[in-house]
């Protein structure tokens, strides 16, 4: 069974672990027409788009898992629920996130492991053991590949496999990359883009890439160090520490002001900033003033491209993209 | 040595001949479907008028299908039409700071520094709403062509308030206050001013720094350049050409700074 999900909260070892194929679920390249009748167009095109795609009979999944990230994609689960004949599921992802919060998730991910049983999927301590160490080895793999040089296709094509198969096909990707040119360095920022030509209009245009996107590097980015397990619950208690300390998303919060933190440490080697969004994605336009702002105290030039799925008009795009490159080269 | 520049916007494109630093000529035409075949005739157009051969120019593009003209081999380079309008501004008048450049479907402004430098910009992206289009289609429902849309500022005692952000239903309200009976001048003269309050959201989010100049087809009509005066508190430098050329003469520019040497 294919497991489908939407954000990069969502505990895929655990999906993996008891058998399933956690599947990505992105907007496809289609006009929006049928999800129009259940989601008003001033919602973000991402959720719209997906769910176009579930109602078109497009996705070969047969469960979607949500998190509590958005309000958009919070309804969207009941939504989805209503009108189609997968089963859905909603995981309690704490929006705040700290100390006191951990104890909640790992109940949430107690549950999730029922859930699974109930779906036919069991998580032992061995199938754990084997999904953490296979995600572990994925996400570093993409990390070394991203390092050499960013590569947006194979970070889209993964999320849509199963994890042994996604690691022979960065293997294949790590023997053939070279490294990028010269030249100068932005930060994309947003939440998710599916749409490759978007990377490659930056790419055309004689800029390098260094992403914080939710389906580039926030997809793989985790920082806490493989532990070896003693029991499911070892393994739960190890998925809230990575969890919690995965590359920050603006529809959680932090104590300490993570996200903003984070954002301006990748910004510190790149020319300039594009902040790449989802029109009508709240949680990231809340920050943008004040990030931008940030972002120009340090003297560094930001663009802001609001994108709406599919992308219609890739040359009004082009146009900025090269004009950005014009101010900062 | 001859150097060229074409500008292919939605509606119109534009071409521009450099000799010794100085404007040979320029053309001004409607768009073909296709920004290729466009440029090319416009560019044909304007080397016949002059005399010249193709061969004897270097031509660079900016607008829409730029990069396709350098493909074909009819271009030598493409430059972005931002850069382009920033750069035909300051070489007309280095104390331009914020160049206005509203087209067809485009508007944007954009900002540049004392060497004339492009520092930051910002374009509509929501629609055509505070376009050349938009005063197009009100013009049409009022029966009017775009010069006398623009002159109809001068003539209302009243303007009426459009506030409807959308081209389309603009049109309605116009539709409805014309039903109304209404004085055409008033409806016009609301026209030209929602206009000028669209740009103003625009040009608020990079800000506006003296001198300012505004070019494009929309520059031409009087009444929203009157109304966006007002509303932004600058005069407008005039920068002593056809304000429709400025994107393309840009690209002229950068082709002459480019291969001048040569």
């Amino acid at each position: 069974m294919n497991i489908g999900y939407l954000c990069t909260y969502t505990p895929k070892e655990l999906i993996d672990a008891a058998g399933f194929t956690p599947v990505r679920i992105f907007a496809g390249d289609d006009q929006i027409s049928l999800a129009t009748a259940y989601i008003q167009s001033y919602a973000c095109s991402q959720a719209r788009g997906s769910f176009e795609r579930a109602l078109k009979g497009e996705l070969d999944v047969q469960a979607v898992v949500f998190t509590r990230c958005c309000d958009t994609l919070m309804r969207l689960a009941d939504i989805w629920e209503r009108n189609t004949d997968m089963k859905v599921y909603n995981l309690e992802f704490p929006s705040r996130i700290d100390e006191e919060s951990k104890d909640y998730y790992f109940r949430e991910l107690q549950d999730f492991v029922n859930i699974l049983k109930e779906w036919g999927g069991d998580v032992t301590v061995d199938s754990l053991r084997e999904s953490l160490k296979l995600y572990w080895e994925l996400e570093e793999k993409l990390k070394k590949l991203f390092e050499v040089k960013p590569d947006y296709e194979a970070a889209k094509k993964v999320q849509e496999m199963n994890v042994r198969d996604a690691i022979e096909f960065v293997d294949r990707r790590l023997r053939k990359v070279e490294k990028s040119g010269v030249g100068p360095k932005v930060l994309i920022t947003g939440s998710v883009c599916p749409f490759l030509e978007v990377y490659k209009l930056f790419e055309e245009a004689g800029l390098l890439l260094k992403d914080d996107i939710c389906t580039g590097t926030r997809f793989f980015t985790y920082n806490t160090p493989l532990k070896e397990i003693e029991s499911v619950e070892d393994g739960l208690r190890f998925l809230v520490e990575k969890y919690f300390n995965k590359a920050p998303c603006p529809t959680k919060h932090f104590p300490n002001d993570d996200r903003f933190n984070y954002i301006l440490e990748l910004a510190k080697d790149c020319d300039g900033v594009v902040f790449l969004l989802l029109k009508f994605c709240e949680p990231h336009f809340y920050d943008y003033p004040q990030l931008k702002e940030k972002l120009e105290e340090m003297g560094k030039k930001v663009l802001l491209l609001e994108l709406e799925f599919p992308i219609a008009s890739y040359e009004q795009l082009r146009t900025r993209i090269e004009a950005f490159y014009e101010v900062i080269a | 040595m001859l150097f060229g520049g074409t500008d292919v916007g939605s509606l119109t494109a534009q071409a521009v001949l450099l000799e010794d630093s100085k404007i040979v000529g320029y053309r001004n035409i409607r768009v073909l479907p296709n920004p290729v075949e466009s440029a090319k005739k416009v560019m044909g157009e304007l080397l016949e008028e002059i005399g010249v051969n193709q061969d004897e120019v270097v031509i660079f593009s900016t607008g829409y299908g730029r990069e396709k003209l350098v493909e074909a081999g009819f271009a030598r380079e493409h430059v972005s039409e931002i850069s382009c309008h920033g750069r035909g501004a300051f070489w007309l008048n280095s104390a331009i700071r914020t160049i206005i450049d509203i087209g067809g479907q485009d508007a944007k402004v954009v900002r540049i520094d004392e060497n004339g430098n492009l520092t930051n910009f910002v374009m509509n992206d929501k629609c055509a709403a505070g376009t050349g289009r938009f005063l197009e289609i009100q013009a049409k429902a009022l029966g009017l062509t775009l010069d006398e849309l623009g002159d109809m500022t001068f003539r209302a005692s009243n303007p009426v308030a459009i506030t409807a952000r959308c081209s389309i239903y603009a049109e309605t309200e116009v539709l409805h206050y014309m039903q109304r009976r209404f004085a055409k001048e008033d409806i016009a003269a609301g026209v030209n001013r929602s206009m000028a309050e669209r740009i103003y959201y625009l040009a608020r989010r990079v800000g506006v720094e003296r001198e300012v100049t505004l070019t494009g087809g929309v520059a031409k009509n009087r009444g929203v350049k009157q109304e966006l005066e007002k509303i932004l508190g600058v005069k407008f430098v005039d920068l002593g050409v056809d304000p429709q050329i400025v994107g393309a003469l840009g690209a002229a520019i950068f082709a002459m700074e480019k291969y001048g040497g040569e």
